[in-house]
């Protein structure tokens, strides 16, 4: 996988070009005062929505070109195996099938569930025949026990080694222990306790994989379902052995990636060299299967903690030890403690390896194991105490801004009103107990400098804003065309945006909640850069100064003189023949870092059945500007979906002892749906007025499914620390306690 | 899946003829819906030469109450149809409900009654092609010593399925019956002796069906006066979801005691799980917590969970009490 560094060469030469021409000061671009803004700040639906829920968006998966061929992997089920002899004679026979080939070299085993575990590529005319082509290969697997898929497994004495770096890796510690054991003499409440975190799937509808359009000769078009356009061609021209300047990529439209789709892959690998073989275009799209066996997860987590407080409810003491459980790879946790100020801590934290796929990013990683732990336990604490949770958790959070959210969020959901804060409730006659719990979270909303805009203005009015920019659901493809729009008092329908394609201007990776921080401050530059032009042209047909002239209505005029302009179309015919064209860069003051949310969950948990339902879910989230609140919303809801689902369902299991995974496939592998939903009340925090372009998406999706098992807690009295909130679990917690 | 071929029979006669008499024979598979089917077809379970499609066939889609107050479900009826019948919903209540309760809106559209009565079992070494288990003709039980969470706690061994249709448990509850026809011709029989244990027919079938014959109907008898009826499914996943424990219950009341009561439990047994011992012990009682309790001990006795799925007795015993509480 291509980590997004690897461009780190180009993006420092683009920072390199972006200093090395300071702008005057007073030309510098500065976003409009949020009060004036006319198309930014409000509710802009999704340029694309109307294709998406008609059908006639075009995703990867829908590509279909002339002479194109269906490529199929042939998968092992088994984590690790011996692989003898593989015969593709029978593959090869089938009618339609055009191309197989081994991908293992002779005698080499299967040493980790994923990547690891293809051995054959077949293609075919069709999907069909390609189907009978993987059916008809023949190769002798032998699954290895132990098959190393579990920690105990792959920790035990004489365990085979399963990576370059060993079972174990990575260790590293922070703080002193013994200061920290002695922190908690002085404690007047001490909790300890193991949670665990399974393994989360980032579920894309649209499963990984690639077109790739090559016919021989020196160039290729690549359709790829991609976060990150600009960097797709350096990688396909090296699979395809191409100049990378003849290798274009292109993803109109995206189906989820979540953090799981920057890099092409070995299956971008797989079709690159099935298309150089064949000098046909390749179809190679992960099956449902094949997506839940290799294109990564969220790291699951194994977090063992001491925490001590003292009767005023601040956190005294901490000590964690950790566990990062991402198969192959090395698993992401930040380190403890997350968020909360706590006086002495220490922790060690490591890589616990097995013979699974490599976890990868996924929409805040590390960030929801982290709080999680640290959640529930500030929460045990609390309760350990006899301090309501909320107030316990506003003594040891010093930003002020986590005071204003998290007070805001328990007025939303009752929480003054809530009959117990301090120690948790009980069922009713009927069995059901109300709980609500709470949760916050951060991110650091960073930004890469390497983003160039271009807009054009046409004599004819028609505007156009371009940068390489996917959209993975987040919008931007919206966005750049609002931000152009605002500048010049247009509405957002007037604006031509161009995204998804490496022959645009470059831009940046989806990932980390950096497109927004890094795209808008670059498509206000260009579009400022634009206005500026234009306003000089206009302002010599009027002969007016042009810091005189304001774009609004739809028209170029005199601030105050409104009778002195012309129409925007009257302005654009100025430029005679040709469009005029503008460039625009990343620019810093246009960005800021660090978001911030709180959340609380109201739950009603069946003590009869185990049934935990969420009720309702509040979060109030700080995010700079808040460009578009439609998107931010939905982005918002997302999160706290996707919180939930982790919450209360998801978890990746594989069979201990033959090493197969038995949740490979939607009906085993279970994600909330319609069913689940509870009420969302998103809020976003119009009191941070930072003048400032930054993402937010990864917060919300952090400390939802804490905020729900605190809930949990508080309806009952069952303290959850094992991932998910299954009603099995909850069961027989509650009968537990009842004896 | 496979290459097959595709056969369209117009009649239940001919349609019997194109199947192999013999279960262990999967060289042709019937289809109604499909939902089961295909699954089972895209995950190579089963890879027929044939598929031989029920929907040419005439005359299976009745679903109407006789003079006597018996309701007749052709095999094809849908289970969208079944669930929406507004007779159905006031007379037989559990039926509805359970049709009610199966997969999601797109399953029950296509799903039909025939079909969701033979459907094949769901667990998960089962549905995975890799694991050659029992009911695959292998030499092991995965589920026994593996990941059982979804297993069954009553009836088990060899296997250790459950049965996987929310209708069977409600039409077992009402004492429907069903016919089968093949070429030797029709044969009708209650459907709680259609389904069998894996001690029973051995771990690969779930009923005693030939592999020739066709289920053609079910029939509910009319139901003795004043039965109130309902269906208690707990699925993990609201959306869709098979039952991880399933109440089908019919209680006649007199004077605020319970007069008669049929009992049957889905998701926790290889078959749709009767307790005559609790039926009789709720007879004379009225529904209070002393009852529900008891009845539940009832239901539950003999139950015998392996490692990860001991909290299907509680859940089973809750999804009773409120069962119980909901119809008196
Ligand atoms: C996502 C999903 C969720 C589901 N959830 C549930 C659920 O919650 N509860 C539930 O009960 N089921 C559930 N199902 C199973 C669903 O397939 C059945 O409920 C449905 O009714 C099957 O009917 P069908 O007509 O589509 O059957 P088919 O797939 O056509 O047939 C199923 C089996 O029955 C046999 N068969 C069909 N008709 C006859 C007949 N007339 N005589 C003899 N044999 C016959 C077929 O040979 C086949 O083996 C779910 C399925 C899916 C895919
Ligand atoms: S319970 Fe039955 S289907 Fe499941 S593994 Fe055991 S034998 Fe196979």
């Amino acid at each position: 996988m291509t980590a997004p560094d690897s461009n780190a060469a180009q993006i420092a030469a683009a920072a390199a070009a972006a200093n090395a021409l300071p702008p005057a000061a007073d030309e510098r671009p500065e976003w409009t005062p949020r009060a004036e803004m006319t198309v930014l700040n409000r509710e802009i639906p999704r340029l694309d929505g109307p294709q998406k829920v008609t059908g006639r968006a075009r995703y990867t998966h829908d590509v279909r070109l002339p002479g194109m061929v269906y490529a199929r992997l042939v998968v092992t089920p088994y984590a690790r195996a011996d692989v003898g002899r593989i015969s593709l004679t029978a593959a090869r026979k089938v009618p339609g099938v055009v191309y197989a080939e081994t991908v293992k070299a002779d005698d080499e085993g299967v040493r980790y569930q994923g990547y690891d575990g293809i051995l054959v590529v077949v293609a075919a005319e069709t999907p069909e025949a390609a189907e009978d082509g993987v059916r008809a290969v023949r190769a002798k697997v032998t699954p290895l026990r132990p098959p190393l898929v579990t920690p105990e497994q792959a920790l035990a004495d004489g365990a085979p080694q399963i990576t370059r770096r060993g079972n174990v890796s990575s260790e590293s510690s922070r703080g002193d222990s013994d200061a920290a054991a002695a922190a908690l003499e002085g404690c007047d409440a001490v909790v300890e306790a193991t949670y665990t975190l399974p393994v989360q799937h980032h579920v894309c509808l649209e499963t990984h994989g690639c077109v790739v359009d090559y016919r021989g000769g020196d160039s290729a078009t690549v359709y790829h379902s991609s976060q990150y356009v600009t960097g797709g061609p350096q990688e396909f021209a090296q699979y395809l052995e191409l100049p990378r300047g003849n290798v274009r990529v292109i993803c109109e439209h995206m189906g989820g990636g979540f953090g799981s789709k920057f890099g092409a892959g070995t299956e971008g690998l797989l079709a690159c060299q099935t298309a150089k073989a064949l000098g046909r275009p390749v179809h190679l799209m992960l099956t449902r299967e094949d997506e839940f066996l290799m294109a990564g997860n969220r790291s699951g987590s194994k977090q063992r903690m001491v925490g001590g407080a003292t009767k005023d409810g601040k956190l005294r003491a901490l000590l964690v030890e950790a566990d990062r459980l991402g198969g192959v790879g090395q698993g992401s946790l930040p380190t403890p403690p997350y968020i909360y100020d706590v006086e002495t801590s220490w922790s060690r934290l490591r890589s616990v390896h097995t013979a699974t796929d490599s976890n990868r990013a996924q929409r805040s990683p590390g960030h929801p194991q982290a709080s999680f732990a640290m959640e529930s336990l500030v929460d045990e604490l609390a309760y350990a105490l006899s301090i309501d949770p909320l107030a316990m958790r506003l003594a040891n959070l010093s930003d002020p801004v986590y005071h204003r959210q998290l007070q805001r969020a328990a007025r939303e959901i009752g929480w003054d009103a809530h009959p117990h804060k301090t120690a948790h409730g009980a069922p009713d006659a009927d069995g059901r107990a109300l709980g609500i719990g709470f949760g916050v979270s951060t991110w650091g909303s960073s930004s890469r400098p390497d983003a160039i805009v271009e807009v054009r203005i046409h004599p004819d009015g028609s505007l156009e804003v371009s940068n390489a920019v996917q959209d993975i659901g987040q919008g931007s493809r919206t966005l750049v065309a609002a931000i152009v729009a605002e500048e010049f008092g247009l509405p957002v329908s007037a604006v031509t945006p161009r995204i998804g394609d490496s022959s645009l201007p470059t831009s940046v990776y989806s990932g980390g909640s950096i497109t927004t921080g890094s795209v808008a401050p670059a498509v206000k530059d260009a579009a400022f850069n634009a206005r500026t032009a234009l306003a000089a042209r206009v302002a010599t047909a009027l002969g007016v100064e042009p810091d005189t002239l304001v774009f609004r209505g739809g028209r170029v005029e005199v601030r105050d003189d409104p009778s002195v302009g012309m129409s925007w179309k009257g302005a654009c015919a100025l430029l005679g023949g040709d469009p005029l064209t503008a460039s625009g860069k990343y620019r810093d003051h246009l960005h800021g870092e660090r978001v911030h949310g709180a959340q609380a969950a109201k739950v009603s948990v069946d003590v009869l059945t185990g049934r935990v339902r969420v009720l309702r879910m509040v979060c109030v989230q700080d995010q700079g500007i808040p460009f578009n609140r439609m998107a931010l919303r939905s982005q918002i809801n997302g999160g706290l979906i996707q919180a939930l689902s982790y919450g209360l369902f998801e978890e990746r299991v594989i069979d201990p002892i033959h090493g197969v995974m038995l949740s490979d496939d939607l009906e085993a592998y279970k994600i909330a749906g319609a069913q689940e939903m509870p009420e969302f009340t998103v809020i976003l925090d119009d009191d941070d007025d930072r003048q400032a372009a930054m993402g937010m998406a990864e917060a919300p999706n952090i400390p939802g499914h804490g905020a729900i098992a605190n809930a949990v807690y508080n309806a009952c009295g069952v303290r959850v620390r094992d991932m998910p909130l299954t009603p099995d679990k909850i069961l027989t917690k509650w009968l537990e306690m009842q004896r | 899946m496979n290459a097959f071929a595709w056969q369209r029979p117009g009649t239940v006669a001919q349609a019997a003829a194109l199947l192999p008499s013999d279960v262990d024979d999967r060289s042709a598979a019937l289809m109604a819906g499909g939902q089961d089917l295909l699954t089972e077809l895209r995950n190579h379970l089963v890879e027929p030469e044939r598929v031989v499609s029920l929907k040419g066939v005439a005359g299976l889609d009745a679903l109407r109450f006789e003079s006597d107050g018996s309701l007749v479900i052709g095999a094809l009826v849908t289970l969208e149809r079944l669930a929406a019948d507004a007779q159905v919903r006031a007379r037989l209540a559990v039926l509805a409900e359970a049709a009610l309760s199966v997969g999601s809106p797109q399953i029950r559209a296509a799903g039909t009654v025939g079909g969701n009565l033979n459907q094949r079992p769901r667990c998960w070494y089962y549905r995975n092609e890799a694991m050659v288990c029992l009911k695959k003709g292998g030499d092991e039980c995965f589920a026994q010593s593996g990941m059982n969470k979804y297993n069954a706690i009553l009836g088990g061994g060899p296997s250790y399925i459950v049965h996987p249709s929310d209708l069977a448990p409600a039409l077992v509850a009402l004492s429907a019956e069903a016919t089968l026809v093949s070429p030797r011709g029709a044969r009708t029989l209650k459907l709680e002796d259609f389904y069998k244990l894996p001690s029973e027919v051995g771990p690969q079938r779930e009923t005693v069906r030939a592999g020739d014959e066709v289920m053609t109907e079910v029939r509910v008898p009319a139901p003795a006066p004043g039965m109130r009826s309902t269906y208690a499914k707990f699925k993990e996943r609201g959306s869709y979801d098979w039952a991880l424990s399933a109440v089908a219950l019919c209680l006649w009341t007199s004077g605020g005691a319970i007069a008669d009561a049929r009992l049957v439990l889905g998701g926790v047994a290889p078959k749709p799980w009767r307790t005559p011992s609790t039926e009789a012990l709720l007879k004379g009682r009225v529904v209070d917590d002393e009852t529900c309790r008891l009845a539940g001990v009832e239901a539950l006795r003999g139950a015998a969970p392996l490692a990860d799925n001991g909290y299907k007795i509680p859940l089973t015993q809750g999804l009773l009490t409120r069962a119980l509480r909901s119809l008196s």
